[in-house]
C-alpha cells in the first residue's frame, strides 16, 4: 500500500515537472518570437520580385486600374525596375482603351524592392506601378503619372521618360 | 558630378554610397548609410535624434549662420570650365577649411563658457552635501566585521525517491 503511494507521488512528482520544464521554455520562445515578428514588421519589410500573381497599379490613362503580372519575360526570379511583364487587366474603367481580362505587356516604372544603380547605390519606390506598352514596346497610354526612373533609357523606354512629369 | 546631402543625417553621400527612396509625390529622400534609412523607416524626426546635424543646430550646438558656408551651397546653374578659376578654386579650399574650422573652434569655446564654474558650484555642492559619506581610513579599521556562519540543512524529500 504504502509503495504504491509513493509510486504515485512521485508520478505526480515528475509530471510536475515535466510539466514546469516543458513550459517555462515554451513561454520565453514565444515571447522572443513576438518581440522578432514586432521587429521586422517595424524595421524591415521583405521586399520582392515582380513574379506570376503580383499585382501592380497601372500609371498611364491606357484605362487599365490595376494588372496582375502573368510572366516575366526577363530573369529567372522575376522581373525587377525597368523590365518587361506580360500581364493581365484585372480592373479596368468602363470605356478605356483596354478592356478587362485582356493580356497586354507592361513596363515596370516604380518597384519597392531596392535597384542597383550603375555607380552602386541603391534606388527604391513607395508601390509597384507599371506602364502598358504594346509588343514593340511602345506605351499604350498618352500620359505618365509620378515619378519614373532614369534606367529606362538605357533599356530603351524612352518614350514613357518623355511622357513622364518627374524622373528620379 | 554633385555631392547630395543625406536627409536624416546631412552628412555628405558620395557616388556609389547609400540608398535614395523616391517616395510617391516625386520627393527624393537620400540616405548615406543603412542607419540612417533604417531611421528613416522607424520614422525618427531627425530633429529629435542627438547624432544629426539637424539636431545639433537646432539646439544650438553648431555654428549656423557663417560666411563659409556660402561656398558650399547647392547651385542649380552650372559653371562654365575656367583653367585659372579651377586652380584658384583648389587653392582656396583648404584656406576656407582652415577659417571654418576656427570659427567653429571659437563657437565651442564660446558655447562652453560659463560651464567651468558650473562645475565647479556643483563639485563643491555635492561635497558639502555628502561629506558624511565618506569616513577616515583609521576609523574603519577599528571596526572588525564578524561573519556569523551557519550550518545549512540540506532538505530532504522522501516522497521523491523511490
Amino acid at each position: 500500500m504504502a509503495a504504491s503511494f509513493a509510486s504515485r507521488c512521485s508520478r505526480a512528482g515528475r509530471s510536475l515537472f515535466g510539466g514546469l520544464s516543458n513550459s517555462s521554455p515554451g513561454l520565453f520562445t514565444t515571447t522572443h518570437e513576438m518581440t522578432c515578428s514586432n521587429y521586422l514588421f517595424q524595421v524591415t519589410q521583405q521586399r520582392n520580385f515582380i513574379q506570376m500573381r503580383t499585382v501592380l497599379k497601372v500609371v498611364d490613362n491606357s484605362g487599365a486600374k490595376k494588372v496582375m503580372c502573368i510572366h516575366a519575360l526577363k530573369g529567372k526570379k522575376g522581373a525587377r525596375l525597368g523590365d518587361m511583364i506580360k500581364a493581365s487587366v484585372k480592373e479596368a474603367h468602363p470605356n478605356g482603351k483596354v478592356k478587362k481580362g485582356s493580356t497586354v505587356f507592361a513596363v515596370v516604372v516604380r518597384a519597392a524592392m531596392p535597384k542597383g544603380r550603375c555607380d552602386g547605390s541603391e534606388v527604391k519606390f513607395d508601390d509597384n506601378a507599371v506602364v502598358l506598352v504594346d509588343k514593340q514596346g511602345q506605351p499604350i497610354g498618352t500620359r505618365v503619372f509620378g515619378p519614373v526612373p532614369h534606367e529606362l533609357r538605357q533599356k530603351k523606354h524612352v518614350k514613357i521618360l518623355t511622357l513622364a512629369g518627374h524622373i528620379a | 558630378m554633385r555631392l547630395e546631402k543625406c536627409w536624416f543625417c546631412s552628412s555628405t553621400v558620395y557616388p556609389g554610397h547609400g540608398i535614395q527612396f523616391v517616395r510617391n509625390d516625386a520627393k527624393i529622400f537620400r540616405f548615406c548609410r543603412s542607419k540612417c534609412h533604417k531611421n528613416f523607416k522607424m520614422k525618427r524626426n531627425p530633429r529629435k535624434v542627438k547624432w544629426t546635424k539637424a539636431y545639433r543646430r537646432v539646439h544650438g550646438k553648431d555654428m549656423t549662420q557663417d560666411s563659409t558656408f556660402e561656398f558650399e551651397r547647392k547651385r542649380n546653374r552650372p559653371e562654365r570650365y575656367d583653367r585659372n578659376l579651377a586652380v584658384d578654386v583648389l587653392k582656396a579650399i583648404p584656406k576656407i577649411d582652415k577659417i571654418r574650422v576656427s570659427r567653429e573652434e571659437r563657437h565651442h569655446k564660446n558655447r562652453m563658457k560659463g560651464n567651468k564654474a558650473k562645475v565647479q558650484k556643483e563639485a563643491e555642492k555635492e561635497y558639502e552635501q555628502s561629506i558624511h559619506m565618506v569616513k577616515a581610513p583609521s576609523s574603519l579599521q577599528q571596526e572588525k566585521i564578524k561573519v556569523k556562519v551557519s550550518q545549512q540543512q540540506s532538505e530532504e524529500n522522501p516522497l521523491m525517491e523511490e
